[in-house]
């Protein structure tokens, strides 16, 4: 177990551009809908999103909140918070990491979406909601390893609350709701057998990642996962910087992101696109969208280009093609690529 | 919680139906509520919520899926017993739900238990509560409202029927309409407040309208010859009940009262055919006599409601497995067939040409179109509490992961605790608290959960892929057999595996997985040819299932042998029918549910895949009879 100072810093990880592009692109923009990880055992997955999570600066929290509402942000607190303040309260707040909880594939769902408390109830014999894992993940990314492998009626509860923000609870005696903003990732083996169609729409983003396979890029992972174990702290110091830089450019693109402009040729282009490939629905045009937004805000620019949407594309479709439950997923992306070629004009 | 922020629903772009749907249950609740029923991401849930935020007067109340038994129809006020002895009612989602919309999104995925109860309450209009010591009842009359995504599996025709009206929804087509999708959604959560004002007025009108239908309704006279045209269109429909006659001239009159006009017109008339039919069309006319009545209904009955002309192609060379309207009601979209078709073709024409310079000994028939299969349940014989997740054979368990739905009196050791209702026991017995303050407890108290959870089955399909399978384009029928009831596996969560046997011996293609999709790939790729050894196909399939109850004791193994009766390859040296029908005994000794598929289908039959059926109780098909229609139209002229 390493101590929370050890973590293996974000930037040391080898290759994978794509998973931590989806990482960084979640943290700059929550409302993306997270991120769902295919692969590999062994990929840094895990490593990836603790790492990203240590590489944030603390955020504003209510002290003594269980959801950790943002003491500046009345639309997103909790009903005893928005009471307080209403009621002209000052709350006082701490300042605290962003989490990774995490979800194991054996939780039980009144563990999920919390139940009543037990002991509050035998020593008052008043009914008192007890938070579960999806009150801790407000704020905070929820990591479900092996997602797959979830039971369905967890991954039914969890979707939904990914999706509405709030975790609505009527079940063994309570009727409570909660905020429950969080970053869902999720990985698995497709090998294991696949999320139901319904469920992968939900995920925003998805990213396939293999083990790197050039030689140099593996002796570079072992080479540094050696040193790092070694010693952390001297590694740690050799990162600093660049994960300094980092997370300064990841904040600024926080702060920029609704002021990234997306022309009318960018909307018309990601419709075509979702038109071409005959995807269900409107939350894939609604992703590419809002993912070439975030990426252009990360690389600083003022307005969402032809190559971001390109990008966006490759995270926010290959989960979504249309398909009957049996038939192949493909990703045709020189389709694609033909359309913004055509349309969107030259690529950046 | 409430939602601070609720997308505007007249913002919604396109969905017309869904939106006439849903403000014609606002202005008359009677209508019985409506039914969305369509891929994802298509705002379905959205218009809901939204539809709450626009009336003054009706709330959305949402029912979530995991909802228990006691917060839906409510329960003994545990506080209040506790604190003053006093037992009263705490109310339950069903008495918010009085006078207001109730909302269930994923509405089939919903727990069977909470479903029989909502139906009930949703009937009667009355929330009668017998339970945990105390006896209450009060109104509960709601619209209510489900959205569902048909690929998860369809709810049972009860269920449906209960649904006034019925919409099916697909993604807007158009590139400027799915534009603007895209730009008010972004305007949207740029700045929630502004958009919402943007909208607030048309909103307002919208609002208006509802309010005046409301107020015009009793002004709208319905005719002796309304009614009887409604009750033709039902019967023609083949909807059993009166509910279809009722709710349509309940829906037909409110879209009068909507365009302020006294008397219903005839086109209200079939508007409201569209909406409140398709989910009530029953059974599927045999072919004769549909033909005659599509002549006298054309003029009458909106195009939705009548069967899809048969597919040319796809009937000339399937005449047997013809489509029906229940698929197609699953179906994608029309674009969507031509897509798969195409494909389809152009594989048949390489597969054949890649085969053809070969010897012709070996073919790879491409499967037909999936249809629905009929419903096969697995024995519910184990006496032994099982886990797993699935929705074929509905279990209650004993390990705590299923879903508390309820509570009962301990039996046995207790385990699993429900503490919500121990604590309404101890509350009612009136004990108060122990001198430390605790509230008091006893033995006679404890409840304990009941967990419900469907298992799935570990499918097993033993497939016969011999030369004579080939024949008559029998491999193709199996095929699309075959997948349709991976299909159906897949909805009810099942886990399969795949053992072919031609040629010489039996090979195991797949072990069991939960992918049923890499099943489904492998059957795709499956080529025809050889002798047929049927021994050595069961042999494995035995073997592997005997395994997998070893190493997961809590599934249901289901054996599905595909087989046209033949076996001319021996196992042991001895005679392979023989052999069959030894090792058949076999599989029946061990427990194993099976399931046999003849897909034999020469004028003479050997009757072999039906005599290895008795002999391992299995239930027995003809190929054919595993779709829907053949069944209903049996019973049909069974019935005439």
């Amino acid at each position: 177990m390493s101590s929370k100072k050890n973590i293996y810093p974000f930037c040391a990880i080898v290759g994978q551009e794509q998973m931590k592009k989806a990482l960084i692109l979640n943290v700059i923009n929550p409302a993306l809908g997270g991120a769902l990880i295919r692969g590999e055992k062994g990929t840094a997955k895990s490593t990836a999103v603790r790492a990203l999570a240590d590489l944030l600066p603390e955020m504003k929290m209510v002290a003594d909140c269980p959801f950790g509402c943002d003491p500046d942000d009345i639309s997103s607190m909790c009903a005893s918070c928005r009471q307080k303040i209403k009621a002209g309260e000052k709350l006082p707040y701490v300042f605290k990491k962003m989490r990774v909880i995490d979800l194991p594939v054996s939780a039980t769902e009144d563990r999920v979406v919390g139940t009543l408390d037990i002991e509050h109830a035998l020593k008052k014999g008043e009914k008192k909601f007890e938070p579960g894992i999806l009150a801790k993940a407000n704020r905070n990314i929820l990591y479900v390893d092996e997602v797959n492998l979830l039971d369905d009626h967890v991954v039914d509860v969890l979707l939904d609350a990914a999706a509405m923000g709030i975790n609505t609870v009527e079940r063994e005696g309570v009727s409570y709701s909660h905020p429950a903003r969080f970053i869902l990732v999720g990985t698995m083996n497709p090998e294991e057998g696949d999320l139901r169609p319904q469920l992968l729409d939900r995920f925003g983003l998805a990213v396939d990642v293999r083990g790197e396979m050039g030689t140099e890029n593996r002796v570079e992972v072992i080479k540094r996962r050696l040193t790092y174990e070694n010693d952390p702290d001297a590694f740690a110091v050799s990162f600093r910087e660049e994960q300094q830089e980092l997370a300064r450019r990841i904040l600024k693109a926080r702060d920029n992101l609704h002021q990234v402009k997306s022309s009318d040729k960018m909307l018309e282009l990601a419709a075509k696109i979702a038109i071409e490939l005959e995807v269900d629905g409107h939350r894939a045009d609604i992703t590419v969208i809002k993912t070439a937004i975030t990426i252009a805000a990360f690389n600083g620019q003022e307005e969402v280009k032809s190559a971001n949407l390109l990008e966006a594309a490759k995270l926010a479709l290959p989960h979504r093609m249309r398909r009957k439950p049996f038939e192949d997923e493909t990703l045709e992306f020189t389709k694609i690529e033909e359309i913004v070629r055509e349309e969107g004009g030259m690529i950046a | 919680m409430t939602r601070e922020y609720t997308f505007p629903f007249t913002a919604v772009v396109g969905q017309e139906k869904i939106k006439r749907a849903l403000l014609l249950n606002a202005v008359n609740p009677r209508i019985g509520g409506v039914l969305i029923s369509g891929q994802k991401g298509t705002a379905k849930s959205t218009l809901v919520r939204g539809l709450a935020k626009l009336l003054p007067d009706m709330e959305v109340v949402e029912l979530p899926l995991n909802v228990t038994e006691d917060r839906l129809l409510g329960t003994i006020d545990v506080e209040k017993a506790i604190a003053s002895g006093i037992k009263s009612f705490e109310p339950g989602l069903l008495a918010e739900a009085d006078g207001n919309i109730l909302y269930v999104d994923e509405v089939n995925l919903l727990s069977e238990h909470i479903v029989n109860s909502l139906l009930d309450v949703a009937q009667s209009g009355v929330n009668i509560v017998e339970r945990e010591g105390i006896s209450h009842e009060h109104r509960s009359s709601f619209v209510l409202v489900g959205s569902m995504n048909p690929e998860e599996g369809m709810l049972s025709p009860q269920f449906l029927d209960r649904f006034g009206l019925f919409v099916e929804v697909t993604g807007e087509a158009d590139l400027d309409d799915r534009k603007e999708i895209i730009a008010r959604r972004l305007a949207y959560e740029r700045s929630p407040d502004e958009f919402i004002k943007t909208y607030k007025e048309q909103d307002a009108e919208i609002a208006a309208k509802i309010l005046g239908a409301r107020k015009f309704f009793s002004q709208v006279e319905i005719t002796d010859n309304i009614m009887k045209m409604a009750a033709d269109l039902a019967r023609q429909a083949f909807c059993q009940g009166h509910r279809a006659d009722i709710v349509l001239v309940e829906t037909a009159r409110t879209m009068a009262a909507f365009a302020e006009r006294t008397y219903i017109s005839l086109d209200d008339l079939k508007e409201a055919a569209e909406l409140a039919l398709p989910h009530r069309i029953r059974q599927v006319p045999p072919y004769e006599i549909q033909e005659q009545e599509t002549q006298e209904t054309e003029e009458k009955t909106p195009p939705q409601q009548m069967q899809q002309p048969p597919e040319n192609e796809e009937s000339r060379e399937r005449p047997d497995l013809e489509q029906t309207p229940q698929d197609s009601e699953q179906d994608l979209p029309a674009q969507q067939h031509e897509g798969r078709d195409h494909r389809g073709q152009d594989e048949t024409a390489a597969n054949e040409s890649l085969q053809q310079p070969e010897s012709s000994e070996e073919l790879v028939e491409d499967p037909g179109k999936i249809f629905r299969v009929i419903t096969i349940q697995t024995k519910p014989f184990e006496r032994k509490m099982r886990k797993g997740s699935g929705k074929r054979s509905r279990t209650k368990t004993s390990s705590r992961q299923g879903r508390y739905i309820r509570y009962r009196l301990p039996q046995g050791k207790l385990k699993d605790l429900a503490f919500d209702a121990t604590l309404r026991a101890a509350a009612m017995a009136g004990r108060g608290r122990n001198k430390d303050g605790f509230v008091r407890i006893e033995k006679s108290d404890y409840r304990e959960k009941v967990r419900e959870k469907r298992i799935g089955n570990t499918l097993l399909f033993v497939v016969d892929a011999s030369g004579s399978m080939g024949a008559n384009r029998r491999m193709k029928a199996t095929k699309t057999a075959i997948l349709s009831l991976l299909n159906d596996a897949y909805q009810k969560r099942d886990i399969a595996g795949l053992v072919v046997f031609r040629k010489t011996g039996a090979e195991s293609l797949l072990g069991i997985t939960r992918s049923v999709e890499l099943a489904n790939k492998k059957l795709r790729e499956l080529p025809t040819g050889g002798k047929t050894p049927l021994p050595a196909g069961l042999a494995l399939g035995y073997e592997i299932l005997k395994a997998r109850k070893v190493k997961d004791p809590d599934t249901v193994p289901v054996l599905v042998l595909v087989t046209d009766g033949r076996a001319n390859v021996s196992l042991n040296g001895g005679d392979p029918v023989e052999e069959a029908k030894e090792i058949g005994r076999k599989i029946r000794a061990e427990g194993i549910n099976t399931l046999v598929i003849d897909s034999e289908q020469d004028f003479i039959t050997l009757g072999l895949a039906k005599e290895l059926a008795e002999i391992m109780e299995a239930q027995y098909y003809k190929l054919e009879a595993l779709q829907v229609q053949e069944i209903e139209t049996a019973v049909r002229s069974f019935l005439q």
